[in-house]
């Protein structure tokens, strides 16, 4: 099976579920087919794809689609039927990389004190404790547990800088899962996911989405946080060579700090999800 | 490839970090806070981040993406994410060969960099673009030096023999210019600019306004 035919398996993200008035549509593209996402009622997206109608199911804040008859079921995020927490669909970033490279980039801490300066991480707190990664058999997903890493501005509604604890789940192979520290609520954990939709295998558009407690800081303000968090992440990812992720060892060498980059590869590798790849399968 | 003029020295400041393209290899030219140039593939052993956008701290490169730190052998001396750890001495980008002379900084991703031999009579007076492929380039500069020969003292001759280099001088060799060209991509030139040092200040701004003249000429083709 080649990259492209198991990634036709799984559902994408291709609108926030409250995009576009009725009669309204949009052209977009999801793994390098043309596709138009209309809203032919006041319920729910239609996604058409050379005259042909896709599955759509709504979920997580946006509406996804899958070309398959017989996809994976979407994975579950239990926490997005917890009434207390804020859903934030934080909008859309496009960014020139491969999908799989900005997925393993939400899955770095390395990179907070460089890229997000000031906000997710500062020097001198540069240093990545020993944390433990490894896959859920019963589920087939990526977890690392464990991770610390002081952070100035972990959120909007933090109050200076805290030692934040990380969670990372990977449920498929193009969206990851983050749960944090939540400064007003120190005993639960925020919910931040990254949603993508592949364009094609350099192209992704990125859909960040958050199940938050907080009752103070105005929507605008938590998807300015989030938005502007991407944007920085962006200016890395167009500029990694080359463009896709390659995931096989060799190219390019991590360290300890990259054991959940390298159990993502692993993982990837072994399901055969070799869109997005520098090698072919 | 041979050796490859990709800029002036003067141009790449202690501290400094530029992007050079030659044939199909991406670089990131660099120098030390103590003035050592380095030549590097432009890519991160870690996780690929083109070296080009990271930062010089001190005598070392250090990456953007996670800040660990190339030397100016390109050995790994640092890496912030484990900050006692003895980096592996494996841990290298590709590094090519660079030299400064003549003002330019030379290039070479195969071999040693041998800079051509130039009169050592010329200062590097500034790079420009052209967004032209190689023999129009050329041909533009030939063209207007006929036109406009004032700059060489009323006639031009052309003297280099080299594809890549143009030297027009006025017939008694006291006035004149030479460029470097050099091809990042098919259509794309880069012309370095030299000119003896007889030319006064006002008339080097005129030089350097007469190249814009005939890059504007070169990219209307
Ligand atoms: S990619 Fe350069 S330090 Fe990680
Ligand atoms: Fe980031």
């Amino acid at each position: 099976m080649s990259g492209y035919d198991h990634a036709l398996k799984y559902w994408y993200p291709v609108a926030m579920a409250d995009e576009l008035d009725t009669g309204q549509s949009k052209h977009t593209k999801l793994l390098n087919t043309d596709i138009v996402v209309s809203r032919s009622n006041d319920e729910r997206l239609d996604v058409n794809a050379a005259g042909k109608s896709l599955a759509v199911q709504h979920a997580y804040g946006h509406a996804w689609t899958t070309f398959s008859d017989t996809p994976y079921p979407l994975f579950a995020i239990p926490e997005s039927s917890e009434q207390e927490r804020r859903f934030v669909p934080c909008g859309v970033v496009r960014v020139s990389c491969s999908p799989l490279r900005a997925v393993e980039n939400f899955l770095d801490i390395a990179h907070f004190p460089f890229v997000h300066t000031g906000v997710l991480g500062s020097e001198p707190h540069t240093e990545v404790y020993k944390y433990d990664v490894k896959i859920d058999e019963t589920v087939d997903e990526v977890f690392a547990t464990n991770i610390k890493f002081f952070q100035p501005q972990a959120s909007k509604s933090a109050e200076g800088g805290i030692e934040t604890e990380y969670i990372y789940r990977v449920p498929a192979p193009m969206a990851a899962v983050l749960y944090k520290t939540c400064p007003p609520k120190p005993e639960c954990l925020d919910v931040i996911a990254l949603f993508v939709q592949p364009l094609d295998e350099e192209t992704c558009d990125v859909w960040p989405w958050m199940a938050l407690y907080d009752d103070t800081s105005s929507m605008a303000d938590l998807i300015q946080f989030q938005q502007l968090i991407f944007v920085q992440d962006r200016s890395i990812l167009e500029n990694q060579m080359p463009r896709k992720l390659p995931i096989d060892p060799g190219h390019e060498i991590p360290t300890k700090a990259d054991l959940t980059s390298i159990a993502y590869r692993r993982w990837l590798k072994k399901r055969g999800a070799y869109y997005g790849a520098f090698e072919r399968s | 490839m041979s050796t490859e003029p990709i800029g002036l020295a003067r141009d790449l400041a202690p501290k400094g970090v530029m992007r050079a393209q030659v044939g199909q290899t991406d670089l990131a030219i660099w120098r030390s806070t103590n003035g050592v140039v380095s030549a590097w593939e432009n890519r991160c052993p870690h996780r690929g981040m083109r070296l080009s956008h990271g930062f010089v701290r001190g005598e070392s490169l250090a990456c953007a993406y996670h800040g660990w730190h190339y030397d100016c052998s390109g050995k790994c001396n640092y890496i912030p994410a484990h900050p006692e750890l003895e980096p592996p001495s494996t841990i290298r980008p590709n590094i090519y060969s660079v030299v400064e002379q003549a003002g330019i900084l030379w290039v070479n991703t195969v071999a040693d960099a041998k800079p051509v031999s130039l009169p050592n009579d010329l200062i590097a007076l500034r790079s420009i673009t052209l967004d032209c492929n190689l023999p129009s380039a050329i041909d533009a500069f030939k063209a207007a030096a006929k036109v406009d020969a004032a700059l060489f003292n009323g006639t031009v001759t052309e003297l280099s023999q080299h594809p890549k280099i143009l030297s027009l001088e006025s017939p008694s060799g006291a006035n004149g210019i030479v460029i470097l060209f050099q091809q990042p991509h098919p259509k794309s030139v880069v012309a370095h600019l030299l000119a003896k040092d007889v030319y006064q200040t006002n008339e080097l701004v005129a030089v350097s306004r007469w190249c814009e003249s005939v890059r504007h000429k070169a990219e209307q083709q």
